[in-house]
């Protein structure tokens, strides 16, 4: 088999500190990589885009020997390695600016043929953003679209948890090598994602880790794997912001979850509304949009409380509301108020955010 | 015979071992010399005492002097030999006949001119001497008072050092100490539980904790009163027993921390350590041990407040004595075992700004809350049997704005008196408190009924318990049924008892 058949460009892929650009450049200057390493300081020197480091770095990097070795160790952590001449590079990435020159995958990439969807927000969510990511991404999975995200914490995470839940694939791409777990809490959400079908995917060689500017240059590939772009919750100065102005640059629908008016969670998503982008109405609303229908007919979730549970969720908000205050609006019995508090959490109506503070959840 | 025996008593650890005092006076060379394996502050006495001996008018003897204190096998250390020294001198030289200071124990310090001064640790040698057959003690008269707890012994506080020469001589009538009444409630506790607006549901889960010993977490913002109700816990815990006051006041006798006035302690001790605290002074330290924080809140309340400050190696040696009530510390001189039977009350912040859930003011990432209850060990966590919120106080509830009327602030003694009953039932049903039982009787004494044997299946397999943690809501359960004094355990005692269950450290900030 030609297993060495993309070492070389693997080799120029993984030389630190230059930029896509040059290495693109260098590829066409030298089809066939081989004469590149083979090629003397001076010749190198004619080439007026290489500076002094990138020749230094061209020449005197890893041995072959290393090279050779380190290509062969990625099949055995199961590591994909896709060039940019490889038929499996994702002919969308080619049309971005500044696109990668190869990707690293564990586990697979998203099918092309169907819809891929990014799911983004903060890190730090409110129950409200957490629920709603959950459901999104869940219903969304369900349908059969494929969900795209970063893996962090907050949003991006419940987005894979979510997708994972409803039986779909889901995608995360990450600013660090794919065999780095980053956050290293979310190493149960890595191999569910691996053990569900879905792929972590990276620009970064094997092994780097997760550096502050690799994070900017992720999201622009969340955007350019999926159809749209879906952001959930984001503050008025956010990352997600600057994703969906890459998504907006590439082409991409942008959507929008609305939250209330007054919470600053929200505020990013609301000034996103108002320059012009789709509001998240509900999945169903969503997937009409894009001509498809939901799998599964509901015929609306009633909701099937007891008075007294009534109650309680009616003086629940998705600010978190202390039991104490609870106990004083209810005037129940301490015992009663915390049954019926466990209740509405095993139906799912309620979350218990932190210890004795209450959020509606459904 | 130029010769004088007396005996003292010394403390090791917390063990009293008697001492003798021996002093001889033989022709020779005029020296003074001491022996008796003696720490340097007891070498020190030699020259106190003579001095005393001068000032108070009594003529040093032109002798060779031996002093020895027997056992030599044990370090004395202390102040507490000049006493015994003295009046061993005087009666080798023939002052005071040796039969007048036979079955008495001395213990005091001296000063250059002759007084007797105070000395710490006398409650525990007077118990001890007393079981050893002695009779009578002439002691400080500082430390009066503190000795005559001990009835059926006589006390003779002494003043200065001409003073213990009369009383001996008989020149002085023999009064022996008479311990008035004590007043207790000259000092009163000015704390109390009526003083708290708002937080029912904090109290009651205090209460709840009180009433089947319980270890208890309060979590909450910076100012929302945490350590305010912590320091009431005392005031409804039930009184102590005769027997367990004394034995506080022995150990807070040895630690010098009895106040002259009214030495017996007859309130549960409120012990609170800051997170900056050393090992040894939280169980106890030193080449011969001195007793730590844990020894001093025997049968009242240990309070760390900032539980998530603490350096993480402080809260895992607290794993043992709570487990086991005692603590045990090893050193060169020997093995040394303290009682610690306390209920922990911790406190902590839900982040390190101590705003979450209120995501708008709270600052922290993510990552930060998630660290933040990670510095708590899940084995220490377990061992907090109810973890419950004390929530930052609306401006109605600071006491400003008239209560409202139908909220009646409850006194401590209110809450005690049901807290009192509580044990009592838990006493008469399997002869410890509820916080104390085994898996074992768990099983046996904690059933429950149809209904919410189906909530605990639910809450089980939705909620993640653990089995530990399913354990401790049972125990709760059974308290707080015990309140409703209800022999079953019903769906809304287990219900408040899940209420309070441990902070779940996978739910954490997420």
């Amino acid at each position: 088999m030609n297993t060495n058949k993309y070492e070389h460009e693997f080799w120029l892929h993984c030389l630190p500190n230059i930029s896509n650009l040059v290495k693109f450049k260098l590829h066409s200057i030298f089809p066939d990589l081989e004469e590149l390493r083979k090629e003397k300081e001076k010749s190198l020197q004619c080439l007026k885009f290489l500076s002094e480091t990138h020749i230094r770095r061209i020449l005197h990097g890893q041995s072959d020997k290393d090279i050779s070795k380190l290509y062969q160790s990625l099949a055995k952590k199961s590591i994909q390695h896709f060039p940019w001449n490889s038929p499996n590079y994702p002919s969308q990435l080619m049309n971005i600016f500044d696109p990668p020159f190869g990707l690293f995958v564990k586990g697979d990439l998203p099918v092309f043929q169907q819809y891929r969807v990014a799911i983004i927000g903060a890190r730090k969510c409110t129950p409200y953003g957490e629920r709603n990511a959950l459901h999104f991404a869940q219903e969304l999975g369900q349908s059969g679209l494929q969900v795209i995200s970063g893996m962090a914490y907050g949003i991006d995470g419940f987005g894979h948890r979510g997708a994972i839940q409803g039986g779909g694939r889901t995608f995360a791409v990450l600013g660090c090598g794919v065999d780095v777990c980053y956050p290293r809490e979310h190493i149960g959400l890595y191999q569910d994602i691996l053990n569900h079908g879905g792929g972590i995917i990276s620009e970064y060689p094997p092994g780097t880790s997760p550096l502050a500017y690799h994070f900017p240059a992720r999201n622009r590939l969340i955007s350019a794997l999926s159809d749209f772009l879906i952001i959930i919750e984001a503050k008025k100065r956010s990352g997600s912001l600057i994703t969906a102005d890459l998504a907006l640059e590439q082409g991409k629908d942008v959507y929008a979850l609305p939250g209330p008016v007054d919470s600053t969670f929200s505020q990013g998503c609301h000034q996103l509304i108002k320059q012009g982008a789709g509001i998240l109405l509900s999945p169903e609303i969503l997937l009409e949009d894009f001509g498809m229908m939901t799998n599964k007919t509901k015929g609306g979730k009633k909701k099937i409380l007891d008075s007294s549970e009534n109650l309680v969720y009616s003086l629940l908000c998705l600010q978190p509301k202390r039991f104490d205050d609870l106990l004083i609006e209810t005037k129940m019995e301490i015992g009663i108020l915390m049954g019926v508090l466990i209740s509405l959490e095993l139906k799912g109506y309620v979350k218990e955010v932190s210890k004795h503070n209450y959020v509606k959840y459904l | 015979m130029a010769f004088g025996t007396v005996l003292s008593a010394m403390i090791d650890g917390i063990r009293v071992e008697m001492v003798q005092v021996e002093a001889d006076m033989s022709n020779g060379l005029p020296m003074f010399h001491m022996v008796g394996y003696l720490s340097a502050e007891v070498k020190e006495a030699g020259e106190r005492v003579r001095t005393a001996l001068k000032n108070s008018g009594f003529e040093n003897p032109v002798k060779k002097m031996i002093i020895n204190l027997s056992p030599a096998t044990i370090k004395k250390r202390g102040s507490s030999y000049d006493l015994p020294i003295a009046v061993a001198i005087m009666v080798s030289s023939g002052l005071i006949p040796q039969k007048n200071v036979q079955n008495k124990v001395f213990i005091g310090e001296l000063s250059l001119d002759g007084k007797v001064q105070r000395v710490n640790g006398l409650l525990p040698i007077v118990m001890a001497a007393k079981e050893a057959g002695v009779g009578a003690f002439v002691v400080p008269e500082g430390n009066a008072k503190e000795c005559a707890l001990v009835t059926g012994v006589h006390i003779y506080g002494v003043g200065t050092l001409k003073g213990v020469y009369d009383l001996l001589l008989g020149e002085r009538e023999k009064h022996p100490y008479q311990n008035l009444k004590e007043d207790n409630e000259t000092e009163k506790c000015t704390l109390d539980f009526s003083d708290i607006y708002g937080q029912k549901a904090v109290k009651r889960a205090v209460e709840i904790a009180v009433g089947g010993g319980h270890n208890i977490l309060l979590l909450g913002p910076p100012g929302s009163g945490k350590s305010m109700i912590a320091k009431r816990i005392p005031t409804i815990l039930p009184p102590l027993s005769l027997k367990e006051s004394l034995e506080i006041t022995k150990i807070y006798s040895i630690r010098g921390l009895l106040n002259e006035k009214h030495p017996l302690i007859y309130q549960p001790p409120f012990r609170s350590v800051h997170h900056t605290t050393t090992k040894s002074a939280l169980l106890g330290g030193g080449s011969i041990p001195a007793v730590g924080e844990i020894t001093l809140a025997n049968y009242g309340v240990l309070y760390m407040d900032e539980l998530a400050e603490f350096r993480r190696e402080m809260i895992e040696v607290l794993r043992q004595p709570l487990e086991e009530k005692k603590i045990q510390i090893t050193r060169k001189s020997g093995s040394y075992q303290y009682p610690a039977d306390f209920m922990l009350v911790a406190s902590m912040n839900p982040c390190p700004c101590g705003m979450y859930p209120d995501l708008e003011r709270c600052h922290c990432s993510p990552k930060q809350i998630l660290h933040y209850i990670e510095k708590i060990s899940q084995p220490f966590l377990d061992r907090l049997d109810i973890c419950v919120e004390a929530p930052r106080l609306a401006f109605e509830e600071l006491g400003q704005s008239k209560v409202p009327e139908e909220e009646v602030l409850e006194s401590s003694a209110q809450i005690r008196a049901r807290i009192e009953e509580v044990r009592e039932i838990q006493k008469r049903r399997y002869g410890k408190r509820s916080g104390d039982l085994t898996v074992k009787e768990i099983e046996t004494h904690c059933v429950l009924d149809k209904e919410s044997q189906f909530v605990m299946e639910q809450v089980y397999q939705r909620l993640h318990l653990t089995v530990r943690s399913y354990h401790k809501v049972l125990k709760v359960a059974r308290t707080i049924a015990d309140f409703e004094k209800s022999e079953s355990i019903l769906s809304k005692h287990l219900c408040e008892a899940i209420g309070y269950r441990g902070a779940d450290k996978k739910s954490w900030g997420r």
